[in-house]
């Protein structure tokens, strides 16, 4: 066989692989609405509206100055951690995103959800067609459900990057980032400390 | 078939790492100026890659089980070394303060890291001065994955300790203990188990310190920790670990007849 004649098998064989891929014990459907269940766990291949990137597709796409939006938690401070340990948390994001930290849950209280569209809507201009892009890091439901209101909201460019600020790093620079006002770590319990 | 071939191409050329991390970003050295300051003050802190060395992965398998060496080249003109990871929101690691009986050459800790970072060891010197040299490590997540078990699972046989002597006086210390971070969420009930971690370890031989460690969420569960000694005087190894319950446990190890 002409090398070009091996590659089209090779492309055949891969493509005639992906249906038992999904049938794989990974393989996670989409929930018809918001995910609820535990939040660091395997997500969907897919989410219904959007778009699913990656790194070197997202690379592409900064070139549109879309929407970035970090859905990853913030550190919380320990309750109990003693009052003389050096606290200084940092949270390390793709360059130019906007972080809100807390906002992934699917049963996020109303007003909560919707400061997170209002936000969003300022940021955006009110432009629906504008690319936005959500993302966390891998196994991050946080990410695929923010996604999933902005499309719901009727945005039309959604982009969902499953690799998260993790696959970013791997080849780029990270920069610190602060929490969209109102986000930051769940209070702690108590304030007392020990 | 021209196009997948360009295709790949393009993907491999935007996937090259021009800008990758490696540490020297002005960004980092900020946070090592803060972090730094935080932990000694206005000490001046000099470059002492001659006096202590760092041997981490420069990616971990896993990141909430990294195992780290400090290595001191003139042992008997250092009293303690300081371990920093840079990146972690407590990123104050570890305190050793060597005694007598101590022997800095050689150290071994496993650590938690959050984010990719820098991690500093500091020596200090019988004359107070402080040397530093600095890693880059990749690796995300470990101070917050969850332990795997239940919270009384983790904490069953808390402070049981075990000790392995290796040759020239060296030895390896396990305590077994869940150093609960703080951090760590149950998923299910989506509360945070308390921290809890061993707050101070010291070993001694007879009655001479070998060394004390202050310890911190960023101590791995189930610490294990590397270590030499001066075995020339009367044993046995003895060890007192308290956590940061309050809770107390010992251990007394026989040393083998020193090689030394």
């Amino acid at each position: 066989m002409a090398p070009r004649a091996w590659l089209a098998a090779i492309v055949a064989a891969v493509t005639l692989a992906s249906p038992a891929l999904a049938d794989s014990p990974t393989h996670v459907a989409e929930p018809a609405g918001l995910w609820t269940g535990v939040m660091v766990s395997e997500t969907p291949r897919t989410l219904a509206g959007a778009e699913v990137i990656d790194v070197p597709a997202l690379e592409r796409l900064l070139a549109q100055k879309p929407l970035l939006i970090d859905v990853g938690p913030a550190d919380r401070k320990p309750d109990n951690l003693s009052a003389d340990v050096v606290w200084k948390p940092i949270h390390r994001s793709i360059p130019g995103t906007v972080w809100f930290p807390g906002a992934g849950p699917g049963d996020l209280p109303a007003a909560k959800a919707e400061a997170l569209l209002r936000r969003v809507d300022e940021l955006t201009n009110g432009n629906r067609s504008m690319p936005v892009v959500t993302f966390c890091q891998p196994r991050c439901w946080g990410s695929w459900n923010v996604g999933k209101r902005l499309v719901q909201a009727g945005y039309t460019s959604v982009h969902w990057l499953p690799a998260g600020v993790s696959g970013w790093q791997e080849a780029n620079e990270t920069v610190v980032v602060d929490p969209q006002p109102g986000w930051g770590p769940k209070p702690a319990a108590s304030q007392g400390g020990s | 078939m021209r196009l997948p071939i360009a295709a790949l191409a393009m993907v491999m050329a935007t996937a090259a790492p021009a800008f990758a991390a490696n540490g020297d970003e002005p960004e980092r050295q900020a946070r090592w100026q803060d972090v730094s300051e935080a932990i000694f003050g206005d000490r001046p802190i000099e470059p002492g890659d001659e006096l202590i060395a760092i041997e981490a992965p420069a990616r971990a398998m896993d990141a909430a089980l990294v195992p780290i060496t400090l290595k001191v080249g003139r042992p008997e003109d250092v009293k303690a070394v300081h371990l920093v990871i840079d990146e972690n929101p407590s990123p104050y690691a570890a305190h050793v303060r060597f005694g007598p009986a101590g022997d800095p050459s050689e150290l071994r800790l496993r650590v938690r890291i959050n984010g990719y970072t820098n991690v500093h060891a500091v020596a200090e010197t019988s004359d107070g001065r402080l040397l530093e040299t600095s890693v880059f490590v990749k690796a995300a997540g470990g101070c917050s994955a969850p332990i795997g078990v239940s919270d009384a699972e983790a904490l069953q046989g808390a402070g049981q300790m075990k000790m392995k002597f290796g040759e020239m006086d060296r030895a390896t210390l396990m305590i077994r203990h869940p150093n609960f971070s703080g951090m760590q969420m149950n998923q299910l009930t989506r509360t945070y188990t308390p921290a809890r971690y061993l707050d101070q370890i010291k070993v001694s031989y007879g009655d001479q310190t070998v060394f004390e460690l202050a310890g911190d969420i960023s101590l791995s569960t189930d610490p294990v920790i590397g270590f030499g000694y001066d075995g020339s005087g009367e044993g046995p190894l003895t060890v007192q670990a308290t956590d940061s319950d309050g809770s107390k446990w010992e251990g007394s190890f026989p040393a083998p007849v020193s090689t030394n």
